[in-house]
């Protein structure tokens, strides 16, 4: 009995071990099975948002992750782009699209510098930046991306230092030339997407047939003074002769404005904050265009129905007036013109055309040769006029308008600004009491010496013959030489 | 500075860019019915040089609708009008950057 006695006590340790041990796997197994299921329903949500929440077409994109890795985007830029990423109109496949789009950005000044920022800054994989100008001391009020240290360096560099401390992740070409007609197609084919931040009519058609030909979506922008415009152009980009792509610069602006009409940034004044918005504006359209989600495959869709019909591809040309009411005003454009002749079916401008160099987009927006209207002998030098006694013998006339005038002027000359058309302005200055009948001699002054030349044929033409003074000129080259030969104190604005 | 309404039977005409700068103006007010193909050569009457320099290569809009001048000049009597209280635009191209 003993020995039965000891073996019962022994079988029964050993059951009570092995309840505890069975009862601890059962534990381990019940968590065990609590955790896969966790994962399995974790799995199953992902797998729902992938199909449920993101098209079949974004699968590919969203998982197309580096080898080895479990999440598409990299620690860095989770966090980086994380205010972005959470607005519903990016998410994880609008910023996939940034990061695999090539962006060429032409120009990189008040348009180009903020426009360039943003799009740094939101994670576009590839910028391209086109410029072929230094830094200058007068752009910095309004090219955020340049510095007082650059100046004299090209803007494409400095551009690039900015932009570098702003985003390292982000992969940027030099282009650091002047975008012209025979290597255009070139530089842009290698991109997704434009952004026109040029500065003159002649860069606005060129870039515009290139991305046409290209078949690039093109974001245009542009400002002076205190307005600017703003234009999605060959959005869908279709071939050329399918009506159903976006308009191109020549379906809205089929003529270009005359030469001399043409006013630069250093001619006709612009305020920072404007181009800036302009530029800005232009990165906004930028992203939006490459975040895109695809049109909804629904049934209750209209299949026939073009993307190119759809609301939010109706172009529209935006203008913004910072002292007006309203501020922004959006014109409804029409699609391609029939007529147009590059994205028309009967195009005159083509690929061939445009690398052959054949196209001179110079003389087709025209030249501005100074003007040279005066005979030299009714032109003065600025270093001579300074040499005339001041004695009341002579009146010196000013021709710049009001605003220049107040900023310097020379003492006891008079102001009569003036307007392009010699009767007005004829009028104004006998108002004004410049052109009096007192026999005096007139000297006519100007910032650059062109519209005095104007101001004085007209004196000479209209009223010499009717009044005695016994000499009319202008001052050759205006205030510009007045400073380089006279006074280097005299305001260089 | 906004833009008052225009007075019975008139329509408001928007200038911008290069328009201001050569009517020294925001906006006119003109009569209306005019035809938009006679538009132009009413503007070159009140403003000499107006149309070679500024009006040849704008836009033009009418309530914001972008309208094809060279297509409306075909049009003759079938050509579109404008009306007593519209808004129209003259839209130069600004170029600069």
């Amino acid at each position: 009995m003993d020995i039965d006695g000891t073996t019962t006590d022994l079988h029964v340790s050993r059951l009570r071990a092995q309840v505890i041990a069975t009862e601890a796997q059962l534990r381990s197994l019940k968590e065990q099975l609590v955790a896969a299921e966790q994962h399995a329903e974790a799995a199953r949500h992902l797998n729902d948002a992938y199909l449920g929440g993101m098209p079949a077409e974004w699968i590919g994109e969203a998982l197309s992750r580096p080898a080895g890795r479990r999440w598409p985007l990299e620690d860095e830029e989770y966090k980086r782009y994380g205010r972005q990423l959470i607005v519903p109109e990016v998410g994880l496949h609008g910023q996939l699209r940034l990061k695999n789009a090539k962006v060429l950005v032409i120009g990189v000044g008040g348009l180009g510098c903020p426009a360039a920022a943003y799009l740094a800054g939101a994670g576009v994989g590839t910028l391209g930046l086109v410029d072929a100008d230094d830094v200058e001391l007068s752009n910095l009020h309004r090219q955020i991306a340049h510095s007082t240290e650059r100046i004299g360096t090209s803007k494409v560099d400095s551009a690039l230092e900015y932009l570098q401390a702003l985003n390292p992740l982000v992969n940027y070409i030099r282009h650091p030339f002047a975008l012209i007609a025979e290597r255009a197609l070139q530089t842009i084919c290698a991109y997704d997407l434009v952004l026109d931040c040029t500065d003159h009519p002649t860069s606005r058609y060129l870039v515009s047939d290139a991305c046409v030909i290209a078949q690039k979506p093109l974001v245009s922008a542009s400002a002076l003074k205190t307005e600017g415009q703003l234009i999605v152009l060959n959005n869908p980009p279709r071939p050329p002769g399918d009506a159903s792509g976006g308009p191109c610069y020549r379906c809205v602006f089929p003529t270009p404005p005359p030469a001399e009409s043409v006013l630069s940034c250093g001619e006709g004044g612009i305020l920072g904050p404007v181009v800036g918005v302009m530029g800005v504006l232009q990165a906004l359209e930028a992203v939006k265009l490459l975040t895109a989600k695809p049109k909804p495959q629904a049934n209750f869709v209209n299949l026939t129905t073009d993307f190119g019909d759809t609301e939010s591809t109706k172009p529209s040309l935006l203008m913004f007036s910072a002292y007006s009411m309203p501020q922004f005003r959006s014109v409804r454009m029409r699609p391609r013109r029939k007529d147009c002749a590059v994205c028309s079916a009967q195009p005159t401008i083509s690929a061939q055309s445009l690398t052959s160099g054949s196209l001179d987009y110079i003389a087709f927006c025209g030249v501005t040769t100074p003007v040279n209207l005066l005979p030299p002998a009714l032109r003065m030098t600025a270093s001579d006029f300074s040499q005339l006694p001041r004695d009341g013998s002579n009146v010196l006339i000013d021709v710049r308008d009001e605003t220049q005038y107040a900023i310097c002027a020379l003492r006891g000359s008079i102001n009569v600004p003036w307007t392009g058309n010699a009767d007005s302005w004829l009028e104004q200055g006998v108002l004004r009491g410049a052109l009096a009948q007192d026999g005096r001699d007139r000297y006519i002054i100007c910032r650059l010496g062109n519209d005095s030349q104007l101001a004085a044929k007209a004196v000479i033409d209209r009223m010499s013959d009717q009044l005695a003074f016994a000499t009319v000129k202008d001052i050759k080259n205006g205030f510009r030489a007045w400073r380089a030969e006279v006074d280097p104190s005299w305001p260089d604005y | 500075m906004s833009i008052p309404r225009a007075p019975q039977g008139h329509f408001t005409l928007l200038y911008f860019a290069a328009a201001t700068s050569f009517t020294r103006k925001q906006y006119d007010f003109f009569p209306a019915p005019v035809k938009v193909a006679q538009l132009y050569d009413m503007l070159e009457t009140k403003y000499s040089g107006i149309k070679a320099k500024v009006l040849d290569s704008s836009a033009l809009t009418v309530n914001l609708d972008y309208v094809d001048v060279g297509e409306e000049a075909g049009k003759g009597e079938a050509g579109m009008l404008i009306h007593d209280g519209d808004e129209v635009a003259i839209i130069p191209p600004v170029s600069s950057g």
